[in-house]
This record gives structure tokens, sequence and C-alpha cells, in this order.
């Protein structure tokens, strides 16, 4: 899908029964979720005792993986009848529950140690990649707000961030489609390439981790890239890719007042008021179950229950990613803009592995 | 000379705070032992 702007960012029911029908509308996509989902996680299963139990040699393949691999064949061949759509657009829903209950497994000080490095990482990934795509979006002729579209969302946050700058730079909707769409399709891709890539220069599961989680650009195909590799790789990628989703605020921000400036945006008003409605919020439940589960406010056993829940709500998400990456909606605006985004993210990919390399060896991940 | 504010996202509770508030909710449950331990 990914063909229009994702409207559950948003929910406002009007009354009872208005409330009642938008979760029924949910109920069939909700199902096709969990059957993706949970097919991926059988397939896994089956695969690991068919070949124990025969001997053969072959390499585990999460259940991550086909998950999205039968999402993407649904979505690109039969597509999502309009049923389904509700509830499969509620994956980032899942995502960001799955988010803050994954706080348990992080200690405090493990978040500011590694959330610092990132943070560090990040403003010199920002600073670079975001010149970077405008300068290319420059150089293969690309409509201005769609390249300051493709930059947000391939230096920041995916599909969060073109969907918070959006109505901040009034971009047109061909345009922010067009961009989730390269977005989703492109994250896609490096599901595929960044384990290859990872395990090809023998990475730490720290290391590989950080760099999934600063270099892809949706924090679903982050928590995917991270999972696919290791569990331990997983919980890095999210703690990176959650500082990342943090600074979405900033950069709108600093695009909006830009475009302002041009006469071709509306003006902010109240900054503080701004940064706030585009911070976040999950990143502050994340940060609070972490502080509870640091006071051992829970046992061990409900720490393991917490995590799994968190497992289970992965595994709707990712089902999810395969669900609304279409690579039909990729043809409509040309060749270019595809070849910005690619060019982009073969650069931030290049770029957050040497800072990754480098910051390994010297602030010992 | 563009009118002020209405850069400023529509009203309305975010999905992150429903999010959030699934996730306290699960974390309270989970706490005092009001669902069985969740498996994988």
């Amino acid at each position: 899908m990914a063909t229009t702007v994702p409207s559950t960012h948003q929910a406002g029911a009007t009354g009872p029964l208005g409330l009642g029908r938008r979760i029924l509308a949910l109920i069939p996509g909700l199902l096709l979720l969990a059957a993706v989902g949970y097919t991926g996680k059988i397939i896994e299963q089956s695969t690991a005792a068919y070949t124990k139990a025969h001997h053969i040699t072959f390499p585990n393949i999460e259940y991550v993986l086909w998950a999205i691999v039968i999402g993407l064949l649904i979505a690109n061949t039969v597509g999502i009848p309009r049923i389904f759509q509700a509830g499969v657009a509620t994956y980032e829903f899942w995502l960001k529950a799955g988010i803050v209950l994954l706080g348990v497994r992080f200690l405090l000080g493990d978040i500011l140690h590694l959330g610092g490095i990132s943070l560090l990482l990040i403003a010199v990934t920002l600073t670079l990649s975001l010149t970077f795509m405008h300068l290319i979006g420059h150089a293969f002729k690309l409509k201005p707000k769609l390249t300051s579209l493709l930059a947000i969302g391939s230096a920041i946050c995916g599909v969060s961030a073109i969907i918070a700058a959006k109505p901040s730079i009034d971009a047109d909707d061909e345009d922010a489609s067009y961009a989730i769409a390269a977005i989703l399709a492109l994250g896609a891709l490096s599901l595929f390439t960044f384990p290859l890539i990872g395990h090809l220069l023998h990475l730490s599961d720290k290391a590989y981790g950080l760099w999934a989680g600063l270099a892809v650009d949706n924090t679903a195909e982050a928590t995917a890239a991270g999972a696919l590799y290791s569990d331990a790789a997983g919980k890095v990628a999210v703690l990176a890719k959650t500082s990342r989703n943090a600074l979405i605020g900033f950069v709108v921000l600093a695009y909006a007042i830009y475009w302002a400036s041009r006469g071709q945006a509306q003006v902010v008003g109240n900054k503080a008021v701004f940064l706030w409605q585009k911070f976040p919020k999950f990143v502050l439940g994340f940060l609070l179950i972490s502080l509870l589960a640091t006071l051992g406010i829970f046992a061990k056993p409900q720490l393991t229950s917490l995590a799994n829940l968190s497992r289970w709500a992965f595994l709707l998400t990712f089902a999810g990613v395969g669900l609304r990456t279409s690579f039909r909606e990729l043809g409509k605006q040309g060749w270019r803009p595809l070849a910005v985004g690619a060019i982009g993210e073969v650069f931030i990919a290049l770029l957050t592995l040497g800072l990754v390399y480098g910051a390994d060896l010297y602030l010992h991940l | 000379m563009p009118e002020p504010t209405s850069a400023a996202p529509r009203r309305g509770i975010s999905l992150d705070v429903y999010a959030v508030a699934l996730a306290l909710v699960l974390a309270l449950l989970v706490r005092f032992n009001l669902i069985p331990p969740i498996k994988w």
C-alpha cells in the first residue's frame, strides 16, 4: 500500500457508536496481520525442526523474514482488499507498544550509555545526510519539497517523519505518498542486505544493532533488520532508532521554518508547543518502563512475560511491514526520485557504518 | 505574509499515547499477576 498517508495517526472517535464501528473495522486486518506473522513463526519452527531431524545444514531463517516476505508477496500480487486495510495500518501501533514493552529489557544506565553514543552519531549523520540528499535532489532536478521529504524520511525517521513534516512544509499529497512508498521499498531492501553485510564484516551484535538503528529509515524496518541479525542486535537497533526518533521534532521544525521563510509554508507560532506535538510520546513510555525495570518493580518471570508480549507485538508489526510495502507505487514519478532515495540510502549506510566502526574503536560500545 | 501556527499538527490524541497506555496496562496486569505468564 503506502499509497496514502496513513490516517491512524490521529484517533478521534465521534462517539461510542463511531468508536465501536472503527474498532470492528480493524478486526479483519488484525486477523490478517496475526495470520501472516504466525505463519512466519510456524515456518521458522518447522524448517528448524525438519533440518535438525534430517541432519541438513541450513541457516536458521527468522520468522521476521518469513512474515515480511509473505506480506510483500500478498501486497504486490493480489493486493490488500479494502476490508483489511484499516487493520493492517495498525502495524505501527503494535510497533510502538512493542518498543515501550521492550523497555523492560534495558537498564536505564544502558540506555544513557548507548543512547548517548547514538545521539552523538545521529548528530553527525543528520547534518551530512540532509546536506547530501539536498545536493543530489538538486542534481537530479527533483521538486524541492519532494527532496525535503525524501531527505527527512531517509535521514531521520522514515514514514513518521514524512507524516510529521507534510503539513508543516505544506507538501503535496502525491509527493508525501511517493516519499513514503520509496522509504518503505528501500527499507524492505535493507532487510535483505544489512544482515548479509553485517555477517560478512563480522560485526558484533552491538555494532550491527547500532548501525541498523542509525541507517535504516523506518522504525519497523530498523527493528526487523536488527532482529534478523540476533536478539541482542535487535535490542540495540531499537534503542538507536528510538534515539533518532526523539529528534523528529527538531528536524521538522527546521524545515517548517525554512519553507515558511520562503513563503511556501505557514509560519510556526509557538515553537515549544510545535516540538512537543511532534515529539514521539512512545519514547517516554519506553523510558518509563525501563525505569520501572531498573528499580526492580518486576520479578524475573514478569520481565520475561513483558519481553514476550513485546515479541508478539513485533510479530504483528513485521507482518504489516510486508503488507504495507508496494513496489508498484514507485513507477508513478519516474526513476529520478527513486534514484535519489537509493543513492541517499547507500550514502547514509556507508557513513553510519564508518561512524559505528569509529565508535566501536574509540568509545567502546 | 502567511498566518502563524497552522503548521502545527491536528488536535487529538496521537497513536503513540494509545500505544503507551496499552503497554502500561499490560505491564500492570503482568506485575499484579492478573494474566497468566506469556510464552513465546
